[in-house]
């Protein structure tokens, strides 16, 4: 009786990992399909009957994007890792420091600019972004990576997220430090800052995505071509007037494995930071 | 009794000046580029100015921006189109990645790659993924290829062209690149139902669906209700994949409204008009925040 039920659940079990596993297989086709286009010739990645594996891969397509075509992928990485390292590393000291006066200093004003910093979450970006041309072409920052840059400083989710952060850890450990004659800038840099390393960590990788996906500012303040971000790069070889299938697969995949290296090596810290910033009780 | 006031007095101010010094940083970035942006928009919502001549062509024109964009074709088109984009992207990503998590929070094998390839789209870049599902729903492509030799086709679409069909990429697009991130959330809550209710349910004789159906759904939703306003105002704000899609076309039935603000602004300079534009989808955007507020004490169960 017992070992029939075993059977029947092992069973079920089974095929529900078939049926999944040709979804999941599916849902990666389509990068499957990048990759090896990516090695093809631009006749071989539309030939009516098709392969997956190229005759002879081109590994000489990734050189083409990476260092000899007119926007180089080379470019694009430094660029775009220069704007994401700035972005997040003033991101989350900033919000760190805005999080932890949230939750452990009793100062005038706090609640009421809390409740302001939430509400703006509501503003689409593009609302503000008009006016941010304007300002930024006075200030000389058109065609500088800081115009990307500098509006990620203000960040009310990572604020929000890191101040619940701070206020699970116990006062305990601040008072201590506060009858030892500590002032708020040592208790926050000695003592809470370090506790919130896995928090911070999540916001990292989170920002990191989002920083280096990042594409409508980018097409606004970058014009320069040696500016591009890796996001600039792709649409610049897909829209190149050689329009050459092969390099532009090429460019998509350069510009995807940064993030799925990051996702491999801190998968945790993606799943707790989506887990604890989307759940609302 | 005055002696003793000084020295709270002091404490007082003191935590008040180390609370402002800490949130200064933040403070500033807000005003400069979050709340001076916002109130300049909203002025130039009320403003015409040609931009490369000057200041001084700067002129109020009262309500008459939000006369003309309502009365342009391709803003209202392009209304319309989001609208879509919503009604389709939001339900079907949701009820999709609702029925993975259900069935991948049991007992399943290969839980990890699952994870990982319903994920790695969510991560990508959207230009870069746009572009693939450009080249795969090219007329030569291979969706159309696949197609036709399951004789569902007779002949290719013209995705890119046909008004009838050129949303239909950038929804799959979408729904493909939400899932992930939904799953996440929903096998969270998921994992919070206590064991014992289904338990409970077992021993009634509940089967798989009606479990499903009375236990984890009132559950979970709490989170679904927070995806359907989370992604509804981010479909609203729909760009990336729309711009990747329509470069190079010159139709407007798959065009978003924030597109439309794009260019409107930054190719044609008409910045009285497109931040009137943003200002609409504001408003939008605070009608969903407004269903939220009051919406969640009545559809929700906690």
């Amino acid at each position: 009786m017992k070992t029939g039920y075993r059977r029947h659940e092992e069973f079920v079990k089974i095929l529900k990992t078939l049926i999944f596993m040709a979804i999941g297989v599916t849902f990666l086709l389509p990068l499957l399909w990048m990759i090896s286009s990516s090695l093809k010739t631009p006749a071989e990645v539309f030939q009516q009957d098709f392969h997956w594996l190229p005759e002879v891969p081109r590994w000489h397509n990734y050189k083409e994007v990476w260092l000899d075509s007119e926007v180089t992928m080379a470019r694009g990485y430094l660029n775009s890792i220069y704007i994401t390292f700035f972005s997040i590393a003033f991101k989350l000291f900033f919000a760190s420091l805005a999080a932890y006066a949230f939750a452990k200093i009793d100062f005038k004003g706090r609640g009421v600019i809390f409740m302001i910093f939430l509400s703006t979450m509501m503003i689409p970006t593009e609302v503000t972004l008009i006016p941010r041309f304007m300002l930024f072409k006075e200030l000389g920052l058109y065609n500088s990576r800081w115009a990307i840059i500098l509006p990620n400083w203000f960040a009310p989710g990572a604020v929000f997220m890191l101040r619940q952060f701070y206020m699970g850890l116990p006062n305990d450990l601040m008072e201590a430090a506060k009858i030892d004659g500590a002032g708020h800038p040592r208790i926050f840099a000695q003592i809470l800052l370090p506790l919130t390393k896995a928090a911070l960590v999540s916001q990292c990788v989170l920002s990191f995505v989002s920083c280096w996906n990042e594409y409508m500012a980018p097409l606004v303040f970058l014009v320069k071509k040696n500016l591009y971000t890796v996001a600039q790069v792709v649409q610049w070889t897909m829209m190149d007037e050689a329009a050459r299938t092969d390099l532009t697969m090429a460019a998509s995949t350069c510009a995807i494995i940064p993030v799925v290296i990051i996702f491999m090596l801190c998968q945790r810290y993606f799943v707790e930071g989506i887990a604890t910033s989307g759940v609302k009780g | 009794m005055i002696p003793m006031k000084k020295p709270v007095n002091r404490v007082k101010r003191k935590e008040n000046l180390a609370g402002w010094a800490f949130i200064a940083p933040t403070m500033i970035a807000f005003l400069i580029l979050t709340a001076l942006p916002f109130f300049i928009a909203l002025f130039l919502s009320f403003a015409q100015v040609s931009y490369f001549k000057g200041w001084d062509t700067l002129k109020i024109v009262g309500f008459q921006n939000f006369i003309d964009i309502f009365q342009d074709k391709n803003f209202v088109t392009s209304l319309g189109n989001t609208f879509v984009y919503v009604v389709t992207i939001v339900p079907l990503s949701i009820i999709l990645s609702l029925v993975f998590a259900y069935c991948m929070n049991g007992r399943i094998y290969g839980k990890k790659f699952l994870r990982m390839a319903f994920f790695i789209p969510y991560i990508s870049s959207i230009v870069a993924v746009g572009t693939v599902f450009k080249f795969l729903f090219r007329e030569d492509g291979i969706i159309n290829n696949i197609l036709i030799n399951l004789h569902i086709l007779s002949q290719p679409i013209k995705w890119a062209m046909d008004p009838r069909f050129s949303k239909v990429p950038i929804i799959l697009l979408s729904v493909w690149a939400s899932i992930g991130y939904q799953l996440i959330l929903f096998t969270a809550a998921m994992q919070n139902v206590p064991v014992s209710l289904y338990e409970a349910a077992k021993l009634d004789g509940a089967g798989s669906f009606r479990q499903f159906w009375s236990i984890t759904l009132p559950m979970i939703s709490p989170t679904i209700f927070y995806l359907l306003i989370t992604r509804t105002m981010a479909v609203f704000k729909i760009f990336g994949s729309v711009n990747v899609f329509t470069m190079g076309t010159a139709i407007n039935s798959n065009r978003s409204v924030v597109l439309e603000i794009y260019t409107t602004a930054f190719s044609k300079y008409e910045f009285g008009p497109a931040s009137a534009m943003s200002m609409v989808l504001f408003a939008i955007i605070m009608v969903v925040t407004g269903i939220n507020f009051f919406g969640q004490k009545k559809w929700v169960h906690y």
